[in-house]
């Protein structure tokens, strides 16, 4: 995702202006983990988007987080268990942690890298007990005990983690046995229409492509994911949120206000406005709707693991029932 | 959503001008792309975009 960054006229030709997305090393010294994400970058767009205009950007572009932690709540619902505390993992302002009930815990752990996104809403009343810390998501254990937590959620937050299986892990150490994780993140289809749209854009203006949009995870690999991370009792299902614009246009600046600008390594840094037209025709002829809106999906996959334990219920071995199938149906 | 429409800053220029002012040369240009996508080249639609480029150069009034 990318782009909407105006930079100052080039001063020795002053005709020309660029639309620029932040700017990142060529490559920075990869140390163990592939690093695909520039996550000083991505902070710096996070804590920008919430303090722009005193977060009234933001706050307007909630919708789709919004929309997710509230799916994902009825998946939470539907675990019938009282947890003492909840870690929200990559918790941005609160979006799931202010649907939470005391019914349901005691006491919320927002973790989040961007401070200012963070502290968005703090003078917002929430129903259960709240903290805030400010930390890296992929330094989980920096943060959190082994063996120390109940239940660990995390709503959109994962799409921008260098190592996930190294996350999910940590996730995985940081539970108690028998406790829950329960994610949100965006799936390899989000923001196709984009991806397009901006693809066949630059083929025919410049005649060659670049990444504007982040490659997000396959679904088929998050269930892999999660049983090489140790999770056992999988569920991993998939869901789609479409959202209508009046353009491309309106698009890029609320994925702006989202903070979620492009924050890929080695992304250009602007976009001629040849190509930005050029997208803006392309997404509407190829993608438009009847009413000359332009959607744009985001593609959500949830996911549920837990911990083993010894005392949890189990799948039996194959061919060990009792009663045939048939019978019952 | 915000609007975009109401602002002069060079890209809400450029927005309002790429889907309003010029959005009959924007469509045919789409088209144009949308019948030659599966194999797109530098320059495929050159002759569409051009005429799409100026309109926009126009009602900017600047060049670029």
């Amino acid at each position: 995702m990318s782009l909407l960054r105006v930079i100052a006229r080039h001063a020795s030709r002053p005709w020309t202006r660029a639309f620029a997305s932040e700017s990142s090393p060529s490559f920075p010294s990869a140390t163990g983990v592939y690093q695909v994400f520039d996550r000083a970058a991505k902070r710096k767009q996070r804590d920008r988007a919430a303090s722009r205009d005193a977060g009234v950007g933001s706050r307007t572009v909630d919708y789709v987080r919004d929309e997710v932690a509230d799916r994902m709540m009825e998946r939470l619902l539907d675990i019938k268990r009282k947890f003492d505390t909840i870690v929200d993992l990559g918790s941005g302002p609160g979006h799931f942690s202010k649907l939470l009930e005391p019914e349901k815990t005691r006491k919320v752990l927002m973790i989040d890298s961007s401070e200012a996104m963070l502290n968005r809403d703090s003078d917002e009343e929430f129903e259960v007990e709240l903290e805030r810390v400010h930390a890296d998501e992929e330094n989980l254990l920096d943060v959190l005990p082994r063996n120390s937590q109940e239940a660990i959620v995390s709503c959109l937050s994962l799409h921008w983690v260098n190592d996930l299986p190294g996350v999910l892990v940590q996730i995985k150490e940081a539970l108690k046995p028998d406790g829950l994780f329960l994610g949100a993140m965006f799936g390899g289809d989000t923001l196709f229409e984009l991806r397009t749209a901006l693809q066949l854009a630059e083929g025919d203006r410049e005649g060659g492509i670049s990444p504007h949009i982040s490659p997000m995870t396959d679904t088929k690999d998050i269930s892999n994911l999660l049983s090489r991370a140790g999770f056992t009792l999988l569920t991993v299902d998939i869901d789609e949120v479409c959202v209508g614009y009046p353009s491309m246009w309106e698009l890029l600046e609320d994925l702006r206000d989202m903070g979620e600008s492009n924050a890929v390594v080695g992304r250009r840094h602007f976009l001629h406005r040849d190509t930005l037209a050029a997208a803006s025709a392309i997404y509407k002829e190829l993608h438009g709707n009847e009413d000359g809106s332009v959607p744009a999906t985001f593609q959500i996959i949830y996911m549920i693991g837990w911990k083993p334990s010894p005392n949890q219920p189990k799948a039996l071995e194959p061919g060990s029932a009792q009663t045939n199938l048939k019978d019952v149906l | 959503m915000q609007t975009t429409k109401t602002s002069t800053t060079p890209l809400r220029q450029l927005a309002l001008h790429s889907t309003t002012t010029c959005s009959s040369h924007a469509t045919t240009y789409g088209k144009c792309i949308l019948a030659a996508y599966t194999d797109i080249r530098k320059d495929s639609c050159k002759q569409e975009f051009e005429k799409f480029g100026q309109c926009l150069r126009e009602a900017m009034k600047r060049k670029w």
